[in-house]
């Protein structure tokens, strides 16, 4: 683990330094506050520092107070050496963000045993993080496929059109059903059926690039949200969707299946400003014209004017159309 | 120990605790000590001269650290007394404080020679 060393004696720098050398620790030491802050601050920057309390430009309480401002990195756990005895000085020192301290001359034992108890409390909060981030993803992820789940992809769908025309970026809906999966399920179980699905989501992951969205929608549906997709580039990524999952056959367990998709896209140009739910309507309803057009096909909302009419236009592209 | 190298002036026992037994890490930090200390009491002088007593208080704060970190005891308490003088700003008993501590850091000084010469002792 790195340890930052901030004091201004060369003497007690020297001593802390080697000290914390032979105990196996990687050391950076600085001769300051300013440099202190500046290193702490860096994203990887050490996680354990012992701050001599009286420093130039920037003391010891001063550092813990910068250090304590941010909030977009890991814990730094602090310790503040310090040659003052008195409570007051013990309490404003801990009161400024420090976590401990360290009476000087130090004893090399006891400092090794603050050290461990500082790294305790890192491992500790890393531990804590890392649970954070596992009940972050499974709230906000579909546990089966991994994807976004509907909940969160709904929410994302709302915000990109908004800002869609806030900012007239051209934005792409997708929506994607597996074709005959209820066969799949009923012919090989639902262990097949999922390893299908998470082939699937696999592939439609790897078709879009890193900014663009995709969520489990439904049971074999999926959603896409092609940020910055204009009319002319929507069909080719549609197709280039469709081809990612029919082409090569999934592997399962079963064996190998030829899986095919129902696509149906909904392109800015038409969307005017109707409600989230209206357009998911309608591109829902360009994915049944796909599959009514015998599947493994691609087909788009064609006019926004017509909306809401319950004869819903669809455009046809050749190129698009297997 | 020998009966000249006295245990209040520079305890070599605690120091040699502190360095781990790091011969070569002791004789590091005396040369680093011999190298930066004349400057600190030169400033510290004439702060005093100057009756600057905030300066005299970290100077002496520095000194002081310095000192307790070789296990120098009656010249870190001299230093110390120097650094409360500066806090309190009572300017009167600076400079026989200061005479105090010049010869406590010259009797360290005179061990850690005697060390260089003799590490046995």
């Amino acid at each position: 683990m790195k340890i930052l060393i901030a004091d201004d004696e060369m003497l007690s720098r020297r001593l802390l330094e080697k000290t914390l050398l032979k105990a196996g620790y990687e050391v950076l030491a600085v001769q300051n506050g300013t440099a202190a802050v500046a290193e702490l601050c860096k994203v990887d920057g050490p996680r354990l520092a012992l701050l001599d309390w009286e420093m130039p430009e920037m003391d010891g309480p001063a550092v813990c107070r910068e250090v304590r401002k941010k909030t977009d990195s890991g814990y730094v756990y602090m310790i503040l050496l310090t040659s003052k005895g008195l409570k007051t000085d013990v309490v404003a020192g801990l009161e400024s963000g420090a976590d401990d301290y360290l009476t000087k001359p130090f004893d090399a034992e006891e400092l090794k045993a603050r050290m461990r108890t500082g790294q305790r409390i890192l491992d500790l909060e890393g531990r804590l993080v890392e649970a954070r981030e596992h009940m972050r993803f499974q709230a906000t992820h579909d546990s089966l496929t991994s994807l976004l789940n509907r909940g969160v992809i709904m929410d994302l769908l709302g915000r990109e059109i908004s800002r869609s025309r806030r900012e007239r970026i051209p934005t792409a809906i997708i929506l994607c059903d597996v074709d005959h999966f209820k066969a799949i399920n009923d012919s090989h179980g639902h262990r097949i059926g999922d390893e299908v699905l998470r082939e699937v989501a696999r592939r439609l992951l790897a078709a879009v690039r890193s900014y663009d969205y995709v969520g489990r929608y439904g049971g074999e549906e999926f959603l896409v949200i092609l940020n910055n997709c204009d009319a002319l580039s929507a069909p080719g990524r549609a197709e280039a969707m469709r081809k990612a999952i029919s082409d090569i056959p999934i592997k399962t367990d079963a064996g190998p299946f030829t899986v095919t998709t129902s696509i149906g896209v909904h392109q800015t140009e038409n969307w005017g400003f109707r409600s989230v739910e209206t357009l998911l309507h309608e591109v829902d309803a360009a994915l049944y014209a796909a599959k009514a057009a015998g599947r493994n096909c691609v087909r788009f909302v064609e006019s926004a004017t017509a909306a809401g009419s319950g004869d819903l236009p669809l455009k046809q592209p050749a190129e698009t159309l297997s | 120990m020998s009966a000249t190298m006295s245990s209040s002036i520079l305890n070599l026992t605690d120091l040699m605790q502190r360095v781990d037994d790091d011969r070569e890490l002791l004789a590091e930090l005396f040369f680093i000590f011999k190298t930066v200390f004349p400057a600190h009491l030169e400033r510290l002088s004439g702060a005093i001269d100057r009756d600057e007593t905030g300066q005299v208080e970290s100077e002496s704060h520095a000194l002081k650290g310095m000192l307790l970190n070789l296990s120098a005891p009656r010249a870190a308490v001299a230093a110390s007394t120097l650094e409360q003088m500066g806090r309190d700003r009572h300017s009167d008993g600076m400079k026989p404080a200061f005479a105090e501590l010049q010869s406590e850091v010259e009797a360290v000084l005179s061990q850690i020679n005697q060390y260089a010469i003799d590490p046995q002792t």
